[in-house]
């Protein structure tokens, strides 16, 4: 490969700028490595790129795990540079570019706002778009805008081979006009942010499979792979079809859930395009078992918890079906920090009321918000501050336990991790 | 048995961006603490929106979904109907702009509202996000006296004609806009930049719609959690200044 030398010595100050970062105790320096290369040489990205990205992936949820889960599939043919901290703007990109094996093939994870910026300069073979809702809405653009941007990315880049869900009707109208696509019927268990058509502001039909607009005759595209998923008398099963007919058994994945499930069965597709051996990539999938911190058993403080991340209504709806069944005590963790979104007002677009049946921690500078919430879901809650306090004023039944889940906001979760004093399953 | 109020949540779908959907939650709730019955109607686009409500709910919502409701909501009639026969409105941001004369679509070009509050809507130099503090008017319905508390998510400038009154004067945040005041109020009809949920966050605001539909005093339940959630963001607020 031939990077351009101003490139190369600006990754060499980023490296530099890095490892003092980390020196200094402030985290990995992979933001601060990758900001100082790209100020140095603005198209540090565009130099390292040269035709080496197979595979961007955004979404508003779930793009670490598919990332992830891609990058894991993909390894049957050697080394690939993915970056391992969700580090996904363009700094990010830069980043796992410059540190990953040389030469090696990258899967990125990219922010939903900066995604055209990273495909115009970076080309990858593919780009995964899984779905769009709602994010925090206090710093994020709106759904519908963001978009619009991705549309026009993908008219602006005919030759990008698009892998998009046919089941989130915004992923559709951003994706439709692409020259090579692959549709996927991954589903969408969240349809709150895309009740009306992106385009005419029709209230869209919906039945079990398909949706439609009575207003400009948009529908739901054929899509080329299928995922079929069974959840009866608490097994799970998961079957992802490809355009052939050809069945790939998921119900071996160690990450949990419908979602998971549906970003594996998006991380098939592209593995396909891409020509990978598909059974391969199933069983390296299956390898994944928790994916930054997400899922992972870990220490905190006196308690052993497993680690849920959600960010959005769609993310936490999700969520609350993976936790083990009532009454078993679940710790909630709701901030309210910048990179949680300042507003959290979207407690009361989540199902709390599944919860029902057991006793919440709340805890999160925002735990009076969610106690309210907890109140009127008709859910038993204790407040507490630290709920990993040797002395927390905690049920008795959340000692008795030998694991207890925490599902966390952003900041909160992000605490506990690197507060863990190590990953016991990570 | 005293009657069942009816309470219309206008077009969730689209105007309940910013957990406005907290707001019937609310009421559904604090009606229950005064043992009143309620029976809550979701209405979705397409659906008859009934002229026989006692209180009407709309929330907040992205530009292309404000106009989808406005433009169903002028074809249907109904709500200036419940108006008119004493029903009580609580709107929320898009749902308060939907109800002036006009308001800015997502092109920016003034828009239709239903005219059933004195107000018009353009645009804010710098979009209104943060906490909103304002204080409830000694001229102002009875119930309501307790410093409002909630948080505003807004491009909007709402400008007060002289048939409404506004609903409280901000002491943080933004508001209307003007530096002053913060919603409008014609009779029953409140309009206001209060997500959080506001119900939530100011239970004596449901308590109030509530007593219009029940026509008789609502004495103010204190719930602790709730208590507990005011002051801390009310504190938030005064430390953060
Ligand atoms: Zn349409």
């Amino acid at each position: 490969m031939n990077t351009p030398l101003r490139t190369r010595l600006a990754i060499f100050a980023g490296k530099l700028a890095a490892a003092a970062s980390r020196l200094a105790g402030r985290g990995e320096g992979m933001i601060i490595g990758g900001t100082v290369a790209l100020k140095l040489s603005p198209h540090a990205l565009e130099d390292l790129a040269q035709g080496r990205v197979a595979a961007l992936v955004s979404a508003t949820n779930g793009k670490t795990s598919t990332t992830r889960l891609l990058a894991t599939a993909m390894s049957q043919g050697g080394p690939i540079a993915s970056p391992t901290t969700g580090a996904n703007m363009t700094e990010g990109a830069v980043w796992a570019l410059a540190t990953g094996a040389p030469g090696a093939q990258a899967v990125l994870e990219v922010d939903e706002a900066y995604l055209p910026r990273i495909v115009k300069e970076t080309q990858p073979k593919v780009v995964l778009l899984a779905n769009l809702s709602r994010d925090q809405l206090d710093r994020m653009s709106e759904v519908a805008m963001l978009a619009r941007k991705w549309r026009t990315m993908i008219e602006e880049n005919p030759e990008v081979l698009i892998i998009a869900n046919a089941d989130d009707p915004i992923v559709v109208f951003a994706a439709e006009k692409a020259k090579k696509i692959v549709w996927v019927a991954a589903g969408q268990a969240w349809t709150a942010d895309s009740s009306v058509c992106p385009e005419c502001g029709t209230l869209l039909t919906r039945d079990e499979k398909t949706w439609s607009c009575s207003g400009c005759g948009r529908t739901r595209p054929t899509p080329s792979w299928n995922f079929e998923w069974k959840a009866t008398k608490g097994k799970t099963s998961a079957t992802a079809v490809s355009p052939s007919g050809e069945k790939f058994d998921l119900s071996n994945l160690n990450l949990p859930g419908r979602f998971n499930a549906s970003n594996a069965t998006m991380a098939l597709a592209a593995c396909s395009e891409l020509g990978y051996n598909l059974p391969k990539a199933v069983e390296l999938m299956s390898t994944v078992s928790a994916v930054s911190g997400r899922y992972a058993i870990v220490q905190s403080g006196a308690l052993k918890v497993r680690l849920l991340l959600a960010k959005n209504p769609a993310g936490w709806s999700e969520l609350l079906d993976i936790m083990p069944p009532a009454p078993t005590p679940v710790i909630v963790m709701i901030n309210s920090n910048h990179a949680d979104g300042r507003d959290p007002s979207w407690l009361w677009d989540v199902p709390f009321e599944r919860l029902a049946g057991r006793t919440v921690i709340a805890s999160g500078n925002r735990r009076r918000d969610l106690a309210v919430r907890l109140l009127h879901a008709a859910v038993d809650c204790v407040v507490v501050e630290d709920p990993f306090a040797p002395d927390a004023d905690l049920p008795e039944s959340v000692r008795k336990l030998d694991v207890i889940d925490c599902a966390a906001t952003y900041t909160a979760f992000q605490k506990i991790r690197v507060g863990a004093l190590g990953e016991v399953d990570a | 048995m005293s009657k069942t109020v009816k309470i219309a949540s206008i077009y969730p779908t689209l105007l309940g961006t910013y957990g406005d959907g907290g707001n019937v939650a609310a009421l559904r709730h604090i009606a229950a603490l005064h043992s009143i019955t309620v029976s809550v109607d979701e209405i979705s686009p397409g659906q008859k929106v009934p002229a026989n409500a006692d209180i009407y709910v709309l929330g907040g919502g992205e530009d292309t979904a404000q106009s989808a409701a406005a433009a169903a909501l002028h074809a249907s009639g109904a709500l200036a109907e419940g108006v008119k026969n004493g029903a009580a409105v609580l709107s929320i941001c898009a749902g308060y702009q939907i109800l002036g004369h006009t308001f800015l679509d997502a092109e920016g070009k003034p828009s239709a509202g239903l005219g059933l509050l004195d107000v018009t809507t353009d645009r804010l130099e710098k979009r209104a996000v943060g906490e909103l503090v304002a204080h409830p008017l000694s001229s102002g319905p009875a119930g309501i006296s307790a410093v409002l508390t909630g948080y505003e998510n807004h491009g909007g400038f709402t400008h007060l004609g002289s048939g409404v009154e506004p609903f409280a004067s901000v002491t943080s945040g933004i508001g209307n806009g003007d530096g002053t005041t913060e919603g409008a109020i014609n009779g029953r009809v409140i309009g206001t930049y209060l997500h959080g949920p506001c119900l939530v966050r100011n239970p004596q605001v449901a308590e109030q719609l509530l007593s219009w539909a029940v026509d008789r005093k609502l004495e103010h339940i204190v719930e602790a959690e709730v208590e507990a959630l005011r002051r801390e963001r009310l504190d938030f607020v005064s430390k953060s200044r």
